[in-house]
């Protein structure tokens, strides 16, 4: 039997988060509204109007451009695709053909290992990044065929890779880190399931070894990574499958259907489309001057894959820890920031944030940044147990508090008495206490007994409300009952 | 002289000297529309031609009276009040059917806009309304502005020639042109993406401008050919025209094309005369070039010797004034202009057309309910004329994947270079060093009632020597240059180098003071005799 390879290029769309459509000023995201309410002469088409650029979609799409390390270009072009569909109200979409606001680009993909397999970087290029309008959406009620133009104009960025990715959890892959990728930096929301980030899948296989592109099916309709993952493994045993049974893979459109997750055929593929592509003569070319493309770029921050690398090596920390400090731009930065302030061991910080403040993130909803609990007082925390002043569970608790209240730790350790009693005559008068109430154990353990000890210690804490110094507590009682 | 015939200028003058009104104004342009307009154009079957439609000039689709009348008594209560009503406060202007304004149809002439009334109003119409003109309605075109005769209409009967209703008044913007030199309003706004607004004013014997693309905003003009059209104005004189164009010239932020440059004041220099300006001659627009029906070729031919003639008195005139004639200058690609144009607007056009699909808005099929494609099919098929589908077929064909080098790149290099030959003639340290050239409008004067409709070959090189200035964006002026042997009026035409209105409108107004007191000034249109 022949061994195949997997060969696949993702066709994404992109939607930018801009506040008015990209060609009138009508609202861009629509997700709450209901339908038709979100339009206007302009994005519906009427005879007569005219597209103005919305300067802010060439920003973020420019900024997604440099993120992606393509060449932007400083002077692109919009052109008309010319086709009919009840959900463009033009008869055509304003896209770019030839001369796109970038060129090139690409992503290293790190791929984590797996069972047989080390850890690797897939390189994908990017063959195609454009600015283009969306188009309205239909759909069928009872005999009827209903259209809503809220999505009409509505800023796209269209991105492809090459045929560059080799398997179905690299394709997963590169969805997440460009999901990531795009929230990172500001440009999208990346909400797949509220179509913000939108994906096709191109799939062919070949046997190992062959340097030829064979037929290839498009997937389409597939609204999470998940399914991604789902249809592409769907796609590529049913390709296995034929040409195991001798049969020729025809370039397919299929549709991935969710509920039952079963692949359909859409439509045979013999001949590309027509667009009949040609200049749009209502706009005017995109000048992106040297000052504006300045002023664009200054605001690309360090990347999620650079920035993971650099906690790596700045900071030693483990790939799992980095992985996910810088799983979410702001949550990487508030490390950072803690990590300064606390000027102690980086590995420290991370093990407190990845337990404490994720958990109350995901409890609360919250990003780190809108914390009350910041850096400088996560940091403070830090240094209060560090020097012994508190122990650890009270600083778990202050981590609540302080977020409560929003006063500073030492604030709350002051006013609530939270410090460690290191008096040694209050803990004495706590251990014999303890010792005079628990004659049984006092027996067992002078028989013999040894690991009562924690047991006796944890007594201690729990009359003291957690507030001794344990090692404290441990030598009392160990001279006590010597 | 009828307040319906006087210059727009004039009524100005006498509405702030309360010597008049705004609604006397508009009644007179009501009773001349209705002693001479006839039927209005419409979509249902009827005989061409009525005993009654004689004499008749039928510009107008839709009369908007009421509009018009409120619009005139606003005027009247702003001027009683002491308040400024604006530069052209009760002055009557009709529309060109191709602009949208807010409630009323915007027909485009075709039947598949009938139905479709305007949510919002077009920017040069807007700029008109709040300079305190009087909209009075929405006046004939060809469909889609495809022709140069007006036949082309879906509402008919199409629109006359005041000078001799046989004769068409030309196109598209003919019941622009006819409206305005039969008296029925001073000023109309048309359109021109070939010679749309200067041939039917030559024809028509009125003023036409097409200024440089740009210079006015396109937003809200149903387009057909979106990197060659043009709003522009129409009237009875120089002055008139360029009160107008102060009006609608200048930035929109609504049409990305429309330039960023200041808007002269066009009244301040139109009298300042012709001394010292270089007027050019091409013998490139003394002749046309033109297929020949049976063999294809092409073949050249002298334009008449009257038009010629026309075009030689004037440039005697203007250097009498003081202008310097510069005899010869080469235009050596005028005679590709129609080629260049028969692919780059078709290419423009049927991709315009795509949104009329009867889904929106507009004509759709009662006879395919449930089948999409068919109900494109259908609703397309039905809705439009010849010219649409036309326009659509070889835009269609030109644009496809395997000839778009062939026929639209190689068109768009033809643009460039009659973009060079003005570059050449106007560049102030060449050889020419041009101010403008003069030129006749057209060919021919206003032909026969369908002599040329149904030749669409034809018909397009009545737009020879007027559709260069759209390729390369100039600005282009036709005014009244006399009348010829059949008794129907010359268009003499001046085209200048980006944003030289002012220098167009000036040398205009130069020559209008020299004929002032010609014989042919004094003729009337054969419907106000």
């Amino acid at each position: 039997m022949t061994d195949y390879e997997v060969i696949i290029g993702l066709e994404t769309h992109i939607q930018l988060n801009t506040v008015t459509k990209i060609f009138c000023s009508c609202k861009a995201d629509s997700w709450f509204d209901p339908p038709n309410t979100n339009i206007c002469p302009v994005c519906t088409g009427l005879p007569g109007v005219l597209p103005v650029l919305n300067k802010s979609a060439v920003e973020k799409g420019a900024l997604l451009a440099a993120a992606m390390h393509a060449q932007l270009r400083p002077l692109s072009f919009f052109d008309r695709k010319n086709y009919f569909y009840p959900d463009l109200p033009k008869g055509y979409q304003i896209s770019q053909y030839d001369q796109s606001l970038a060129f090139g680009g690409y992503l290293d993909l790190p791929m984590p290992a797996s069972a047989g397999r080390p850890a690797y970087v897939r390189h994908v290029g990017i063959i195609k990044l454009h600015l283009e309008e969306d188009a309205g959406k239909t759909k069928n009620v009872g005999g009827e065929r209903w259209t809503d133009f809220n999505r009409c104009g509505v800023p796209l960025v269209e991105m492809v890779t090459g045929p560059d990715l080799r398997s179905a959890d690299e394709a997963a892959q590169y969805l997440i880190r460009l999901r990531q990728l795009l929230r990172w930096i500001g440009v999208s929301e990346a909400d797949m399931e509220r179509g913000q980030l939108r994906c096709d899948a191109n799939v062919s296989i070949r046997p190992v070894g062959a340097t030829y592109l064979n037929p290839k099916t498009e997937i389409k309709n597939v609204n999470s990574i998940e399914s991604v993952r789902d249809a592409i493994l769907k796609e590529v045993e049913r390709q296995i499958r034929e040409v195991e049974a001798g049969h020729k893979i025809e370039a397919w459109t299929l549709e991935w259907d969710e509920d039952k997750q079963v692949l359909r055929k859409m439509r045979s593929k013999e001949t590309e489309a027509d667009y009949r592509y040609f200049r749009e003569p209502d706009l005017l070319p995109i000048r992106l001057t040297e000052e504006w493309k300045a002023e664009i770029l200054s605001a690309l921050p360090e990347l999620p894959l650079e920035r993971r690398q650099r906690f790596m090596d700045a900071y030693e920390l483990p790939e799992y820890d980095a992985e996910i400090l810088t799983s979410e731009r702001r949550l990487s930065d508030y490390f950072e920031q803690a990590v300064l302030a606390y000027r102690g061991d980086p590995k420290r910080v991370s093990n407190w944030l990845m337990n404490e403040i994720l958990r109350m993130l995901n409890e609360r909803g919250l990003t780190a940044d809108a914390l009350r609990l910041t850096p400088t007082y996560l940091a403070d925390i830090l240094r209060l147990v560090d020097s012994g002043q508190i122990n650890t569970s009270t600083g778990k608790s202050l981590v609540e508090k302080v977020e409560a209240t929003g006063k500073s730790p030492q604030q709350i350790v002051a006013e609530e008495g939270l410090a460690k009693v290191s008096d040694d005559a209050a803990i004495r008068a706590v251990c014999q206490e303890v010792l005079s109430e628990s004659p049984k154990e006092v027996e067992a353990y002078r028989a013999g007994k040894q690991t009562l000890m924690g047991w006796f210690v944890g007594q201690v804490m729990k009359k003291m409300r957690g507030k001794a110094d344990p090692t404290l507590a441990r030598q009392i009682l160990e001279e006590l009952l010597s | 002289m009828e307040l319906c015939d006087t210059p727009a200028y004039e009524l100005a003058v006498l509405l702030r000297q309360k010597r008049t009104t705004a609604t006397e104004i508009l009644n007179s342009c009501l009773a001349r529309i209705e002693a001479v307009d006839g039927r209005p154009g419409t979509l249902e079957p009827q005989p061409a031609t009525l005993p009654e439609d004689a004499g008749k000039v039928h510009a107008f689709i839709t009369l908007m009276k009421t509009h018009a009348m409120q619009q005139a008594q606003a005027v009247d209560e702003k001027l009683a009040a002491g308040e400024d009503p604006g530069p052209l406060a009760g002055i009557p202007v009709t529309i060109k059917d191709i602009f949208c304004v807010r409630g009323a149809p915007a027909t485009a002439a075709s039947r598949i806009l009938a139905n479709f009334v305007a949510p919002y109003t077009a920017t040069p119409v807007t700029r008109l309304e709040q300079a305190g003109a009087v909209v009075l309605g929405k006046v004939n075109l060809d469909e889609f502005t495809y022709g140069s005769s007006n036949e082309s209409s879906a509402f008919q009967p199409s629109t006359r020639n005041p000078w001799n209703p046989e004769r068409v008044p030309g196109g598209s913007s003919g019941g622009s042109t006819a409206s305005v030199a039969a008296g029925e309003a001073p000023l109309s706004l048309g359109t021109d993406t070939a010679g749309s607004i200067r041939q039917p004013a030559a024809f028509c014997g009125v003023v036409g401008l097409k200024p440089t693309y740009g210079r006015v905003s396109r937003y809200g003009l149903i387009a057909f050919a979106s990197s060659l059209d043009c709003p522009g104005p129409v009237a009875r004189n120089v002055t008139d025209a360029a009160l107008m164009l102060q009006a609608i010239a200048g930035p929109d932020p609504q049409d990305a094309t429309a330039a960023n440059v200041p808007v002269p004041d066009y009244l301040a220099v139109l009298d300042e005369g012709v001394r010292g300006l270089r007027i050019g001659l091409s013998p490139d627009y003394f002749r046309i070039t033109y297929p020949n029906p049976e063999t294809g070729e092409m073949e050249e031919q002298p334009v008449p010797e009257e038009m010629t003639a026309a075009v030689r008195r004037a440039a005697k005139l203007l250097a009498e004034m003081g202008a310097e004639i510069v005899e010869d200058v080469p235009m050596p690609n005028t005679r590709y202009g129609i080629p260049a144009y028969f692919v780059i607007s078709r290419v423009e056009a049927a991709s315009n057309l795509h949104r009329y699909d009867g889904v929106k808005y507009g004509y759709r099929t009662p006879d395919a309910q449930n089948d999409l494609r068919l109900m494109y099919r259908r609703s397309r098929g039905q809705g439009f004329g010849p010219q649409p589908k036309l326009r659509i077929l070889m835009g269609m064909y030109v644009s496809a994947a395997q000839y778009s080098a062939q026929y639209y790149n190689r068109a768009l290099k033809v643009r460039s270079l009659i973009r060079r030959d003005f570059d050449q003639v106007f560049d102030r340290s060449g050889r020419y060093r041009l101010d403008a050239l003069l030129t006749p409008t057209t060919p021919t004067t206003a032909f026969p009632m369908a002599a040329v409709y149904g030749n669409s070959v034809m018909m397009q090189y009545a737009d020879q020597l007027t559709v260069p200035a759209n390729h390369a964006g100039v600005p282009g002026l036709s005014f009244p240059g006399g009348l010829a042997a059949d008794g129907m009026p010359i268009g003499l035409q001046l085209l200048g180098p980006d944003f030289s209105e002012a220098t167009l409108l000036r040398i205009a107004r130069s020559y209008e003071l020299a004929t002032e007191s010609d014989a042919w000034r004094k003729v009337k249109p054969k419907v106000l005799r």
